[in-house]
């Protein structure tokens, strides 16, 4: 598989990630969900994207869109 | 007991012992890379600057909008991130910082102070390290530090050889020091087993690898040659043991003393690795499979050598002192950093990673440290304990020696005046420096008095290090 192919999938996986984050009333599955989403953003990370320097930046952003 | 396993039955590295029911922990394809992420390994330096460039200005930004030390230190020359245009604009107009800053701070702020740039319950580790001061500096690390941290260990550990299937044996007792915890998380992300060897002491380090059968040892070389030389006197020849790789950090090990190199891989049959970490920093850089040198990890640090006289950039293949700014320390950014060690960059490798090289690993200090049993000394802060004691005279020297491989440092001095002629008094004077310096520095250094005139007098700078040790244990600017 091409790496563009890699980062886009990631990238996909992460926005059905942060949607799951923005509801989630659970700690435990929250913690689960962000430690996923911490390794599939060290992966795009290690792929060479740009990306912030921490996940967190990108919630923060996501959920002033989603309005929380 | 049967200490001794035979060749046939050491695991064999990069075979999991699970193939025969299809579970592995890799699958063939990636478990046969010869890097353990040959994208970024390989990259051309343009778009290794190119990514740089990005990631800095991000760091910039970042720091300034999360560090109050840094928001201070920016606005006190007019900094704004949106200046960052250049690698060469960063270099030049980001602020150079020191650890001398950092502990100022928390010591005003403990644990802290205004260095740190996330709520504090985003700070899953804490580390420390020795100052200059005899002030430790603070390590704050996030979850995901930790995890960043761990991944530039990965990158020499799969270069020398070693694979999810083998096993790791720590010879350390753990403490605050960042060094060992971080190889940890390194071996956890490749997914090997550890083995905690904890509080045991030397005997029993050996008695838990003989019994236990792993396959790669972590210490400090000087306590893998320790090791050997313990194990000799207990009738065990450590070279016939399960161990196959050793890797090493914390002091001058087998990438900077081929000397070292050859004694220990003799002594444990073994091929060694080494990598140079700086505690707030990152575990930088990873070892070159050739033995030679080491690679920065330059998707965790950007790294330029400086001339530490005139701050100017040194030219590629010239002795400088390495300026790094890490992205894996997002609880404490540090940018252009002083590391003070004196490095020569490369810029291209047969082994091919195009991540810069530092021939050697670290040649030497701009800053007067040394390392004695995997703890880094610096003279100024034995200097300022000595100068606390009224009993001792400013007439002292710090002598370096070499026993069994380890590094050791005897302080002589004479006594001061009020104690020259009370000689019975001498040796408990001995007894409080060592144990103040202890109590400062956590390290134990010898001291011993001699006759008050017996040393000798400097015109100008006072000669105070005193490097008794064979050339072959010397850092390549040292001998």
């Amino acid at each position: 598989m091409k790496r563009e192919t890699y980062i886009a999938s990631i990238a996909e996986a992460r926005a059905k990630l942060q949607e799951l984050l923005q509801d989630c009333d659970s700690p435990q599955i929250e913690t689960m969900l962000r430690n996923a989403d911490m390794e599939l953003h060290w992966a795009l990370w290690n792929l060479g994207v740009t990306v912030p320097l921490r996940p967190e930046e990108e919630y923060g952003r996501s959920a002033q869109r989603a309005g929380k | 007991m049967n200490y001794f396993a035979s060749d046939n039955e050491r695991a064999p590295s990069g075979v999991a012992p699970s193939t025969t029911d299809g579970l592995s922990l890799l699958g063939k394809r990636a478990r046969e890379s010869k890097f353990w992420n040959e994208y970024t390994e390989t990259l051309p330096r343009d778009q290794l600057d190119a990514l740089h460039l990005q990631r800095l200005q991000a760091m910039v930004d970042y720091a300034y909008q999360r560090s109050p030390f840094y928001r201070k230190k920016f606005d006190a020359c007019g900094l704004k991130p949106g200046d960052i245009q250049s690698l060469e604009d960063f270099k030049r107009k980001v602020p150079i910082t020191d650890k001398s800053e950092f502990i100022e701070l928390q010591l005003e702020a403990p644990p802290y102070g205004p260095t740190l740039a996330l709520p504090s319950e985003f700070v899953a580790h804490h580390c420390e390290t020795s100052g200059t001061t005899g002030k430790p500096l603070a390590i704050p690390y996030t979850a995901y530090d930790t995890v960043r941290y761990g991944e530039s260990w990965v990158y020499g550990y799969w270069g020398l050889g070693i694979r999810p299937s083998d096993t790791f044996y720590f010879a350390f007792g753990w403490g605050n020091f960042a060094g060992f915890w971080s190889a940890y998380w390194g071996a956890r992300r490749l997914g090997c087993r550890v083995i905690s060897g904890g509080g045991l002491d030397t005997k029993g380090h050996i008695q838990a690898i003989m019994r236990m059968r792993p396959t790669v040892l972590i210490s400090t070389p000087t306590f893998a040659l320790r090791m050997a030389a313990v194990g000799a006197e207990m009738g065990i020849d450590l070279a016939q043991s399960s161990i196959k790789y050793t890797y090493h950090a914390g002091e001058p090990g087998p990438t900077a003393l081929p000397a070292m190199r050859a004694a220990i891989e003799k002594a444990w049959g073994a091929k060694s690795g080494e990598l140079l970490g700086i505690a707030e920093i990152d575990a930088m850089a990873p070892g070159c499979p050739n033995g030679d040198g080491v690679h920065v990890n330059e998707m965790n640090v950007f790294a330029w050598s400086m001339n530490p006289d005139t701050g100017a950039e040194v030219a590629e293949g010239e002795v400088g002192e390495n300026i790094v700014t890490t992205y894996s320390n997002t609880a404490q950014p540090l940018l252009n950093y002083r590391s003070h060690d004196l490095v020569r960059h490369r810029m291209s490798c047969s082994c091919g990673r195009t991540w810069v090289k530092l021939d050697g690993s670290v040649l030497g200090r701009s800053d007067f440290m040394m390392t004695v049993r995997g703890t880094n000394v610096y003279q100024t802060a034995v200097e300022n304990l000595i100068g606390e004691m009224p009993e001792v005279s400013n007439s002292y020297e710090l002598v370096l020696t070499n026993e069994d491989g380890n590094d050791v440092m005897t302080i002589r001095f004479e006594p001061s005046t009020a104690f020259a002629d009370k000689t019975e008094l001498w040796s408990d004077i001995e007894k409080r420096l060592s144990d103040h310096i202890h109590e400062g520095l956590h390290v134990r250094l010898r001291a011993t008095a001699v006759a008050p005139g017996s040393m000798p007098r400097y015109e100008l700078k006072t000669k105070r290090i005193v490097d008794q040790r064979p050339k072959q244990f010397r850092r390549a600017l040292d001998r």
